[in-house]
């Protein structure tokens, strides 16, 4: 039913349209931004949000594989935070399918992501003058771990795609082109629709194995923490990342090595790609599904097949993909541009206060 | 409704008051006093036996950073040998970013302790090892981390099967193997303990002085009692709060994590401004401000002493108790009443002070250390196929 005429328009029709940002507390936004660019919400003071999720870089951090908390090393590729408040559920293998303050929660207890207690978080903030007073205006009262919870979501709410050539209405006749064929011979739209191009699904793509994880052992440590803590049995034994299987846990290992399909949103940013960061470029993820996938003997999505693509469609494809990046959300609406204090002040009549 | 309340609480209190200062008049002595005694081997656990390997596998555990958060901080980061296997501070410096709350306690002859840590929150050494690898101002670690990380020391993987006959290394194997190796941190070869096997020239003559008063006079027997100088009882002396936390955000950030942590009421959360010791362990008033009586031996090594590191030598200790204790917010009824009744103004003269002090360096005697072992690196894991 969709014509061959282009641009934003025709795309909402398809279910495709822009991102609708969703309402924003100016104020809990604001909380939330400086906490996301803080280190001291970190264990060690080591790390914040964006150590990993950079703005230059469309909230990823350009590695296959991610950094972790010092002591860990990563075992998956950082996802974009862009768009993330529309997801249904989150981090590649889908784990959470709550909501944002869970995915907040997770990301700073975990030992191999921030490895915070939140009890001292809570007390941090409360020592650091700018934050009561933040809290406060925000309408939160004084600094708390629950708040902190609620304060980085809304933040996270501000980070919606915006300009890209796709919403615009600019496409270039190539990749006008190369929709078509993602809606139709590449039969990329099966999984990647609507308005952030996923269906919020896990499926299994055959996406190879990458060996970093298994050869550096403080990798491998971090994936078995956290198998171990996601209840895998045998962990000591695999040398494979089971994907949503940590979610779903089924008898028949059929959910093993599926992840979440990605939003194809901000790519331009984002590369590598893939849950593990197998593929550098558009181009390489272009011919991984032209040749019907990777190998997996088990669990591969039945709907992957060799698409025969010509060179041609092939970088109509790639052309399309790129269409989908908008601006960079690098500038102080959406990045903490102040410092943090090296010390904590010290609260002068600490007898007298109430704690 | 709230004045009989109180009431209520007053009625209590007296009784208590009334028994212990009964007895206390009784016999100038609340208790009986075992006398001092040399040091006999510490008590090893049925379930944790000692072996060579095992004492070995613990010392190497003992100095590695990697049981620890961000595998920069193990036991010995707040236990360092040079520092009498303490820590130099008046509170203990804590896991990166943050600093601990109260004075790091010696690691030697906690073997013969009941429980650990200065509210004795701890019932073994296996435990004790347990919660300070895990605290958030100590090691900050997290259970299946550090285990996973042994795992990859494939000397350690090693050694854990031969110790413990596993696999795979178990976390709670890591915590035995090092208590193991804390039951041979042993100090007993002091010029008290000398004295007291018969060895006359052991203590100087101002030692024997001291000696005299720590048993009458100054009454230090009264808690400081038995083989290991210790009662291990809880008691508030009024030891005054720590400096740090009037002077140092950090410390009142950790200060304040505590009360959260350990679990108080939303109101003395608000008001606490000190530790109050035994208090989290039992809920009770009347333990506010009260904790263990440290053991004396090895104490030359280990200042500044007290549950904050309020005092940095024997002198100011001796002092202390010659003014008859101090005062804190649970002795001034800012949070309780709770001061132990065993201290009063001792009178002691110039002298009698040289004295106490140079019979309380009596409890030390050659400093205790070893080389450092060297830890073992991380390796790949043998890939599946290879495995299998």
């Amino acid at each position: 039913m969709a014509g061959t005429a282009t641009t934003g328009a025709l795309a909402a029709g398809d279910g495709f349209g822009p991102v609708q940002p969703p309402k924003i507390n100016a104020k809990k936004a604001e909380l939330g931004k400086r906490l996301f660019f803080d280190p001291r919400l970190s264990g060690d003071a080591a790390i914040s949000c964006a150590s990993c999720h950079n703005p230059e870089k469309g909230f990823s951090d350009g590695l296959a594989l991610s950094k972790a908390y010092p002591g860990s090393n990563g075992f998956r590729n950082t996802p974009t935070l862009i768009n993330t408040s529309k997801r249904a559920a989150w981090f590649h293998d889908g784990r959470l399918g709550t909501n944002l303050n869970d995915v907040t929660r997770e990301s700073l207890t975990e030992d191999y992501s921030m490895n915070m207690d939140m009890r001292l978080m809570q007390e941090r903030a409360k020592q650091d003058p700018v934050y009561v007073k933040m809290f406060k205006d925000a309408g939160y009262g004084e600094p708390s771990n629950g708040s902190i919870r609620k304060a980085i979501p809304e933040y996270l709410n501000t980070l919606i795609s915006t300009g890209s050539p796709f919403d615009k209405g600019t496409m270039s006749k190539s990749a006008q082109n190369g929709f078509e064929l993602f809606k139709g011979k590449a039969g990329c739209a099966q999984c990647h629709t609507g308005p952030r191009f996923t269906d919020d699904n896990v499926h299994n793509t055959g996406v190879p194995n990458n060996p970093e994880i298994w050869k550096d052992p403080v990798r491998h440590t971090t994936f078995v923490a956290f198998a171990m803590f996601m209840g895998i049995e045998n962990y000591m034994n695999i040398r494979r990342d089971v994907g949503a299987h940590v979610r779903t846990h089924k008898a028949d290992g059929s959910d093993i090595g599926k992840f979440m399909t990605p939003s194809l949103r901000e790519l331009k940013y984002t590369a590598p790609y893939m849950h593990n960061g197998m593929m550098k470029t558009l181009e390489d993820v272009v011919d991984f599904y032209n040749l019907g996938g990777g190998d997996d003997p088990t669990n591969r999505d039945v709907r992957l097949k060799a698409l025969g693509l010509s060179d041609i469609e092939k970088a109509e494809l790639a052309s399309f993909l790129k269409a989908l990046s908008g601006d960079k959300l690098n500038t102080e609406a959406h990045v903490w541009k102040g410092k943090f204090p090296a010390q904590y002040d010290v609260i002068e009549n600490w007898r007298k206060v109430r704690n | 409704m709230r004045f009989k309340k109180s009431l209520i609480a007053m009625t209590a209190f007296g009784a208590v008051l009334a028994m212990t200062s009964g007895a206390a008049m009784a016999a100038g002595d609340p208790d009986k006093d075992a006398p001092l005694a040399p040091l006999g081997d510490p008590p090893i656990p049925a379930d944790n036996p000692q072996t060579p390997a095992k004492i070995e596998l613990g010392k190497k555990l003992f100095f590695d950073p990697r049981l620890g958060g961000d595998a920069s901080t193990g036991c010995i980061q707040c236990h360092e040998m040079e520092q009498g296997w303490a820590f130099s501070d008046a509170l203990s410096r804590g896991y990166p970013a943050t600093v601990h709350w109260r004075n790091s306690q010696s690691v030697i002859n906690s073997a013969y302790l009941g429980k650990l840590f200065w509210a004795g929150s701890a019932s073994s050494l296996e435990k004790q090892a347990k919660s300070a690898a895990t605290g958030a101002v100590a090691g900050n670690g997290e259970s299946d981390v550090m285990e996973a990380r042994l795992a990859f020391i494939p000397e350690y993987r090693k050694a854990f099967t031969e110790v413990f006959g596993s696999e795979w290394p178990k976390i709670g194997d890591a915590w035995r193997a090092i208590a193991a190796f804390e039951r041979t941190l042993i100090h007993k070869d002091t010029p008290v303990d000398k004295y007291l096997a018969g060895d006359k020239k052991a203590l100087s003559k101002s030692q024997v002085n001291g000696m005299k008063l720590f048993n009458g006079k100054a009454n230090c027997i009264e808690c400081h009692n038995g083989a290991q100088a210790t009662d291990e009882k809880y008691y508030n002396l009024g030891v005054p709060p720590a400096e740090r936390w009037l002077e140092d955000g950090l410390a009142q950030i950790t200060f304040r994590y505590e009360l959260y942590a350990k679990g108080v009421t939303q109101e003395m959360y608000r008001k606490m401004k000190d530790d109050p010791g035994l208090y989290f362990r039992t809920k009770q008033k009347r333990d506010m401000g009260k904790f263990r009586t440290p053991p004396l031996r090895y104490t030359k090594y280990t200042a500044p002493y007290m549950h904050n590191g309020a005092f940095w030598d024997f002198e100011e200790v001796v002092q202390f108790y010659n003014a008859g204790g101090g005062d804190n917010d649970f002795t001034d009824g800012t949070m309780a009443k709770t001061k132990t009744k065993i201290l009063k103004p001792l009178g002691l003269s110039d002298e009698e002070v040289t004295d106490l002090v140079a019979f309380l360096e009596a409890f030390s005697g050659p400093e205790l250390k070893m080389k450092k072992p060297k830890l073992p690196p991380y390796a790949p894991l043998p890939d599946v196929a290879a495995a299998n």
